[in-house]
């Protein structure tokens, strides 16, 4: 049997005493937290602790003595073997250190009183803890409900250490019956500030919250949920934005504490990330409206767009020649050519009749940013939604062509060989047809078979303009979704605090001594980055459901819309 | 007749051909009964030369309905002949041809009425006539030689994949290839009209001819000889006309077709050797359709 003792290092020099702590129930192991000095009266520390036991839901009790000698205090020892007798235990420790040693002596008392044979002495191993670290640290994964806290005997001891606060708060200097040494928070006077900060809280919160309500019950209003506006607003990715940003809002000011852990950090980690949002966000104002750069862009978006637009044309006359030597049905191309040249038409006048008013828009379009630098890159992105508008009125027209005749090849093939697909057996069966219906079918089959590279050069061209278009918007997305939910807090805590997230502790030998107990020092291992991440980054809806590269392929292939139009409908063949 | 067939076991207990008891003869033993149950030949049909040259009248005529097509598609490629004269031509046949098939299939039930067949003879029309302006430009990009290829290569699938055993209703895949080498041919036409009698002709040709001449076979035999014959001669005067090497060609290639083959198929049934016995896998020869029913 290996007895293990917990013992803070900030006890290793405190005068002689009684050692409170906690024996770990299952575990052969015991947790030092402090020492109570003398002179003290046997009833206080009784009541004491069981005040303590009752406030932190934890089996204080006094583990048994320590002696730190000094001159003339040799004959203590026979006083602190009687202490055994007056506090009821079932092992009674005896620790005592002498000033010029490294290590500890100890000495277990049993219950009957007197010290076990040689024989079958128990081997100790002494534990030093920082307790302050240990106090403050997460041991991860976390376990939140009190059931799994007491699985394992680290976890008790970090649950005891951190459980065991108010122990804390009276030290050595306090004018009470009892003296205790353990670890000391310096800096007292600093806490009167926090204690201010979180008295004006309170109300701030309360304010605040009010307005999320206010603005909330605002956006429920019927006007706002007939059929396009919660349609268009889904598709705008400001609308979603600011949607995030409610929800953050009302979880960081809402009055309830934060009683978990996980809690906590999701709200400290909405807290800094919003508060870090808006700072770069007014960083960018300030850069933005600053010697005249809004007329600045805004004259050089508008060719931009114009500019934009006279390739497109240049693409489409291109297109409607004979593009790279492709074999196109003339008919149709000019057709389409046309209807595409018609809408680029529509797109540059509606561009130059938007020109007058792009410097104003932009202006309080801008302004926007001082809710925070995402804002500004949705709104970003919406802008460069609405300025491709014409690229995506393409791409769609091309696919929902291109759609139709491969579905419509893919069936007349069958029929070409005289067979059917089966809706119920989901199957290919063959099928004899009618005369009608085998002419008109290879009538079709032919015409759509010789049109089909024309609209597949004409889908592929604004597929891969589209393309371009989402990259572009993926990446501002993907920006704004880092900002949503890196886990700023977490991180900070990591890089400055690393004992705070733990992932399990290491011990190095302190003091090894034939003969004498095992003196070992336990170190907190830093959870690693990669976890940080894991654990606490904050969920939105773009870390999840994202198509498979294949499933994008196909879906290109056959024509399906992808972006935005990505909810699946159920395909009826 | 085995190697152990005097092997020393006792003659007391008969040999069996089973391999799942256990008898006192080596595995590999034999008996003189061993093929006895051997037949040879049971199931060849001795064909008489003249019924199997009859029944290689519907390939010949098939080709030639193919030069036949052919043939009048080059008449309207060089203007020789106008698509009005051939539309009317059209319409005199399938008349025609639609009276002789329903005075001879006056026995037979009727499945279609009347109105059906105008309604899908309208159909046709309305929908070649329609879309033969887009026929027209469907392969202006497509140089000649795809396009000619391409209609080669579906009139010999249509000629390989021809249902000559059951042709009532030309097959749909040899109905579609024939159709879809008409589509790539008439193309080439000069006008939408060339386009539109050309497609009409072809629906004649390889659509309804072929209902037409197995009505012919079921109801007046005696008629199917001459008229494969007629189509055959057509086909040849038809390529003729316009190429006489390849008319030679044509016709050797039916005479081979229905002299020759059948004579060859004759002559080597006499080496037919196809053996059966018990080994063969079972075969139902009951006629099912009574416990189905």
């Amino acid at each position: 049997m290996v007895l293990k003792i917990f013992f803070p290092r900030c006890c290793n020099m405190a005068d002689s005493g009684l050692l409170v702590g906690r024996w770990i129930p299952g575990h052969d192991s015991a947790v030092v937290l402090a020492v109570i000095h003398y002179p003290f009266i046997p009833g206080h520390v009784k009541k004491y602790l069981s005040e303590l036991r009752s406030q932190i839901q934890v089996d204080l009790t006094v583990l048994g003595s320590w002696s730190l000698s000094k001159d003339g205090q040799k004959e203590m020892d026979g006083f602190l073997k009687d202490l055994s007798t007056i506090f009821p235990h079932s092992r009674w420790l005896q620790l005592s250190r002498e000033p010029g040693k490294k290590g500890f002596a100890c000495e277990v008392v049993r219950k009957n009183g007197h010290a076990p044979p040689s024989g079958e002495e128990d081997k100790i191993i002494f534990v030093h803890y920082d307790q302050r670290k240990v106090m403050l640290s997460q041991l991860h994964p976390i376990h939140e409900n009190g059931a799994d806290v007491e699985s394992s005997e680290l976890r008790a001891v970090f649950h005891t250490v951190s459980q065991s606060e108010p122990l804390f708060l009276l030290d050595k200097y306090d004018d009470g019956p009892l003296k205790l040494t353990h670890w000391q928070s310096d800096g007292r006077e600093a806490s009167i500030i926090v204690e201010l900060i979180k008295q004006v809280s309170v109300p701030v919160c309360i304010l605040l919250t009010s307005l999320v309500c206010w603005w909330k019950w605002l956006w429920s209003f019927r006007v706002l949920n007939i059929w396009p506006v919660p349609f268009i607003s889904s598709k705008l990715s400001t609308c979603v934005q600011a949607g995030y940003r409610t929800d953050h809002f009302q979880t960081v000011f809402s009055t309830r504490k934060a009683t978990t852990h996980m809690d906590f950090m999701k709200k400290a980690n909405m807290f800094v990330s919003f508060f870090v949002d808006i700072a770069l966000g007014l960083l960018l104002i300030s850069w933005l409206y600053r010697e005249n750069r809004i007329s600045q862009l805004a004259n050089t978006l508008v060719p931009a767009a114009d500019h934009v637009a006279k390739e497109l044309q240049e693409l489409l006359e291109w297109l409607m020649g004979a593009p790279a030597g492709l074999k196109m049905n003339r008919a149709l191309d000019e057709v389409l050519g046309r209807f595409f040249l018609y809408h680029i038409h529509l797109w540059i006048s509606y561009i130059r009749l938007m020109s007058p008013f792009i410097e104003m828009i932009l202006w309080y379009v801008g302004l926007s940013a001082c809710l925070g630098l995402t804002f500004a890159l949705s709104v970003l992105s919406d802008i460069v939604a609405l300025l491709t508008f014409h690229i995506y009125c393409f791409y769609v027209y091309g696919a929902r062509l291109y759609c139709l005749k491969i579905y419509g090849l893919s069936s007349l093939w069958r029929l070409f060989r005289g067979k059917k697909w089966n809706v119920l057996r989901q199957r290919v069966d063959s099928c004899s047809y009618d005369l009608d219906q085998l002419f008109l079918g290879t009538l079709l089959f032919t015409i759509l078979l010789f049109l089909l590279p024309t609209t597949a050069l004409y889908y592929l061209v604004f597929t891969l303009l589209r393309l371009v278009v989402v990259m572009f918007q993926g990446l501002i997305h993907l920006s704004v979704d880092f900002i949503n939910s890196f886990p700023l807090f977490a991180m900070g805590l990591r890089i400055c605090r690393p004992y705070r997230l733990s992932e399990g502790v290491k011990f190095c030998v302190l003091h090894e001594e034939p003969g004498a107990p095992l003196h070992l020092l336990m170190e907190i291992n830093p959870l690693q980055c990669s976890s940080v991440l894991q654990c606490y980054r904050t969920e939105t809806s773009g870390c999840s459901s994202r198509d498979s590269w294949l499933a994008l392929c196909k879906k290109l292939f056959v024509g399906e819309l992808i972006y935005p139009w990505r909810q699946k409908t159920t395909k009826t063949d | 007749m085995g190697a152990d067939s005097d092997a020393g076991a006792s003659p007391a207990v008969p040999w069996r051909k089973v391999l799942y008891e256990r008898q006192p003869f080596p595995d590999n033993y034999v008996d003189r009964r061993f093929l006895e149950e051997l037949r040879r030949n049971i199931r060849v049909r001795r064909y008489s030369y003249w019924a199997v040259v009859r029944e290689t009248g519907l390939v010949s005529q098939q080709l030639s309905c193919v030069a036949l097509f052919l043939t009048l598609w080059s008449y309207m490629e060089q203007g020789n002949v106008g698509p009005l004269t051939l539309l009317w031509t059209g319409l005199g046949c399938s008349v025609l041809g639609y009276t002789l098939y329903e005075a001879l299939g006056g026995g037979i039930d009727r499945e279609r009425t009347r109105c059906a067949d105008l309604q899908s003879a309208a159909v046709f029309m309305a929908f070649t006539f329609g879309f033969s302006p887009v026929l027209k430009t469907l392969t202006e990009s497509v140089s000649t030689d795809t396009v000619y290829a391409m209609s080669a290569g579906m009139l010999i699938a249509h000629l390989a994949s021809f249902p000559y055993t059951q042709p009532s209703l030309p097959g749909s895949l040899s109905l579609n290839a024939a159709l879809f080498a008409s589509v790539c041919l008439a193309s080439r036409l000069p006008g939408t009209l060339h386009t539109f009698a050309m497609l009409s002709c072809a629906l004649l040709v390889f659509a309804l001819w072929p209902c037409l001449l197995q009505r012919l076979r079921h109801t007046a035999e005696w008629t199917f000889p001459w008229a494969a014959g007629m189509v055959c001669v057509c086909g040849v005067v038809g390529v003729g006309t316009l190429w006489p090497a390849g008319a030679l060609l044509l016709f050797l290639a039916l005479v081979i077709l229905t002299l020759v083959c059948p004579l060859l198929l004759v002559r080597l049934q006499r080496h037919k050797d196809n053996i059966h016995g018990p080994w063969d896998e079972a075969e139902i020869s009951d006629d099912l359709s009574r416990f189905l029913s």
